[in-house]
């Protein structure tokens, strides 16, 4: 089950929306990409859209660039709309979406260089800056076709820093890297929320998502399930679950009952799930009753595990999310 | 609309379009036409063969060529293009004497021909030119064209 | 909460590039692929072999000017040019039109150019001016290499006319010059005609050989007869105009409206070109 997360920074205070989709509404033939769904995001904040292949994310963030006309609802980033203002409403607006694709016969910085007199102002001064932020400035005079998936994805990113963005849109930016490159990645994208700009990140990882974002929407079959806070989702979020190893399970699980921990029995062991007070002091209690601990692991994270939950059930609609004040509306 | 459709719903009305004014107003291939360009043609290459022969006072107004052509047999209407054009041409020879030549003619739908003249009348396809070379004998086979509007 | 220097409305956006800047990334573009490339020095090269190859042959004498290939070197051109029409130039005029939009779809790359600041529009006009720009060049490399070699290997002898007359040599050339140049309006309809396929099937192999098979069959109909008037509206039978030039009374209707015909089928192609790309869901790369 893939997840993709898009998030947005809350650092600065405006009355301009980023990002301000109302009914947002794509269907191709019979099949309805995106349906009737409302993300809002305030200028600043980071921003997590989170939902299986599938949910529509990615046309979303299609019509958000101009890419792909909705069917109806509208759609302003700053303010602007594709309607009214054409190419215009990307000022200010960088990303990629699904994984960036360049020139194969230029090198990486032809390729740089071409984008940015497509960008137009400043943008070519800028090249070995991006490049340097990149880490891409000794392959820099290589073909792209020469190039690596990570490092496509590096060149992606340059390319949207070439814009100096106030809205970047990295649509699962970490997809298909080695984990050396997720974590450069999220490093990166960490530094560049800090610096202000509004972040609009795609990641398959709710564990990332509970790192970086601070508020969440999650999509399931091309509508909202949730709209929130982490710190929201978190209350609503069933507690963290532990995988627990012994050589006698059986009393292992009468112990746990005793504690008031939910038990039940599976391939290698037991999950156990409860406050974090209770595991510690069952762990004692094992120990104390003479069983082996073989081994104990955390399971899927709480929101995880909610992420699931939500988007296994049964189609929901937008009115099964929770509207927090803080989150999706500014 | 699909795509498959689009494509096929405008092939189809460029066709009709072309279709419709096919044999509209006049065919470009007409009897006179073919007259009116094959006698000058004719007449100017006679001048150009007895300069090759090195024969004085030939000129197109001497020739007086006077062609007469007909499409295939008598049933077949004098308009089109077609291999089986015959063009009599009646003229006056290098040595002054009238002929009627028979050429055969090939005219073609973009308004040009090809014509071929009797070896009898006008030589063969080489000549031996005043100062003993083989040359091409211009009239014994050439192309012209004509304006399919006029 | 830090504040940063971000004004409190939507900044005021900067200055869009213009078209011509988007020109001269598509011109670098095509400048890099290997095709374009090929194509330049082919159409240098090529016809310095085809007059020497034919230099040593019998006169064709199926096509027009063919028999004259020996007699005069203002012949060859003519005759390079009778011979080229039926399917070498509209495949010239494809071969990069006809790929020029098709290969953003290849490379998926449609999504990156169009998430920049230039609007859809100007994409459109920059890639249709460099095609156009470029299969003009091609043609005009064509014509002066097979005039110079024909001139230089055959001779200046006197052009035989369409009215059996001679033309001297100093008429000669600026007619066989103008005769090529009558191929640049039916180059441009088959250029528009290969943008038009480029961008609605998105598929280069279909925009590069449809052209050609569409004059192929435009041909073929056209030496049929009875067509007459509904000849003119085909887009092959302007490459036959410049036959008036060379008769003993030049005639010049068909120049004209061999023009005409190609700007409406120019128009025709163009106008939906544009629109579909506009309109189009960009869905792949």
């Amino acid at each position: 089950m893939l997840a993709s997360c898009v998030i947005f920074s809350v650092r600065v205070m405006s009355d301009v929306l980023a990002v301000n989709a109302v009914h947002l509404t794509k269907a191709y033939g019979p099949l309805t990409a995106v349906n009737d769904i409302t993300v809002q995001v305030a200028q600043g904040e980071v921003y997590g859209v989170l939902g299986p292949n599938g949910a529509g994310k990615t046309t979303f963030l299609r019509m958000l660039f101009g890419l792909v006309r909705p069917d109806s609802g509208t759609l302003e980033v700053f303010g602007r709309s594709w309607q009214r203002h054409g190419v215009t409403s990307l000022s200010g607006v960088a990303g990629f979406i699904e994984s960036p694709r360049f020139y194969p016969a230029l090198s990486g910085r032809k390729n740089l260089r071409l984008l940015a007199g497509l960008d137009g102002g400043d943008a070519t001064a800028r090249i070995d800056e991006v490049l340097d932020v990149v880490g891409l400035t000794d392959r820099q005079q290589d073909k792209v076709r020469g190039y690596s998936f990570g490092m496509r994805q590096r060149l992606g990113v340059a390319s949207a820093l070439l814009r100096d963005p106030r809205l970047l849109v990295l649509d699962e930016p970490a997809n298909g890297l080695d984990p050396a490159g997720i974590r450069d990645m999220r490093a990166l994208v960490r530094r560049l929320a800090d610096t202000g700009l509004t972040v609009l990140l795609s990641s398959h990882d709710m564990g990332e998502v509970e790192q970086i974002c601070d508020n969440v929407t999650i999509m399931k079959s091309g509508s909202v399930v949730h709209h929130g806070t982490i710190a929201a989702l978190r209350e609503l979020a069933p507690e963290q679950a532990h995988r627990i190893t012994t050589t006698d399970d059986g009393r292992a699980a009468e112990l746990s009952r005793a504690r008031g921990l939910a038990v039940t029995s599976v391939d290698d062991g037991l999950a156990v799930r409860g406050p974090q007070k209770e595991i510690d002091a069952l762990v004692a209690d094992v120990v104390d009753a003479g069983i082996a601990l073989r081994g104990l692991t955390r399971g899927e994270t709480p929101l995880e595990a909610l992420f699931f939950m939500l988007t296994e059930s049964a189609a929901a609609g937008p009115s099964a999310g929770v509207d927090t004040p803080a989150g999706a509306r500014r | 609309m699909t795509r498959t459709r689009t494509i096929a719903l405008a092939s189809g009305l460029a066709v009709a379009a072309v279709g419709a004014l096919a044999g509209c107003g006049q065919p470009d291939v007409t009897k006179s036409r073919l007259e009116r360009a094959i006698g000058p043609a004719f007449a100017n290459l006679y001048v150009q063969r007895a300069d090759l022969l090195g024969e004085h006072g030939v000129t197109v107004t001497r020739i007086g060529a006077a062609p007469a052509c007909d499409r295939g047999g008598p049933k077949v209407p004098d308009v089109g293009p077609g291999p089986d054009w015959i063009c009599m041409i009646h003229f006056i020879d290098d040595h002054g004497q009238p002929q009627d030549g028979k050429f055969e003619v090939q005219v073609k739908a973009d308004a040009t021909y090809v014509a071929g003249g009797p070896s009898k009348l006008i030589g063969q396809a080489t000549l031996t030119d005043s100062h003993g070379h083989d040359v091409p004998n211009p009239v014994f086979e050439f192309d012209g064209a004509f304006d399919p509007d006029n | 909460m830090t504040t940063t220097a971000v004004p409190a409305v939507a900044p005021a956006a900067r200055r869009r590039p213009g078209t011509a800047t988007v020109l001269r990334w598509e011109v670098a573009k095509l400048a890099a692929q290997v095709r374009s490339r090929a194509l330049l020095i082919g159409a240098i090269v090529v016809p310095v072999a085809v007059v020497l190859i034919f230099n040593t042959q019998l006169p064709p004498k199926d096509t027009i000017y063919g028999r004259h290939i020996h007699t005069s070197g203002y012949a060859v051109p003519l005759f390079v040019l009778a011979f080229a029409h039926q399917w070498v130039l509209p495949l010239l005029a494809a071969l990069v039109a006809g790929d020029i939009f098709a290969n953003e779809d290849q490379h998926g790359t449609w999504k990156t150019v169009l998430t920049r600041s230039v609007s859809r529009t100007q994409v459109f006009w920059a890639k249709t001016l460099t095609a156009v720009g470029f299969n003009l060049l091609v043609l005009a490399l064509l014509a002066a290499s097979t005039i110079t070699t024909s001139l230089l290997v055959v001779g200046t002898q006197p052009l035989p006319g369409l009215s059996g007359q001679l033309i001297p040599a100093g008429h000669a050339l600026p007619l066989v010059i103008a005769s090529w140049a009558t191929a640049v309006a039916p180059m441009l309809g088959f250029t528009a005609l290969a943008i038009l396929l480029s961008v609605t099937t998105r598929n280069p192999t279909i925009g590069v050989a449809a052209p050609v098979v569409a004059g192929m069959i435009m041909q073929l109909v056209s030496s049929l007869g009875g067509l007459d008037q509904g000849r003119r509206l085909l887009l092959t039978t302007p490459f036959e105009a410049w036959h008036g030039l060379l008769t003993a009374h030049p005639f010049h209707a068909p120049i004209v409206t061999g023009a005409v015909v190609s700007a409406g089928w120019l128009a025709v192609c163009l106008a939906p070109a544009h629109r579909y790309l506009r309109r189009r869901d960009i869905t792949g790369g």
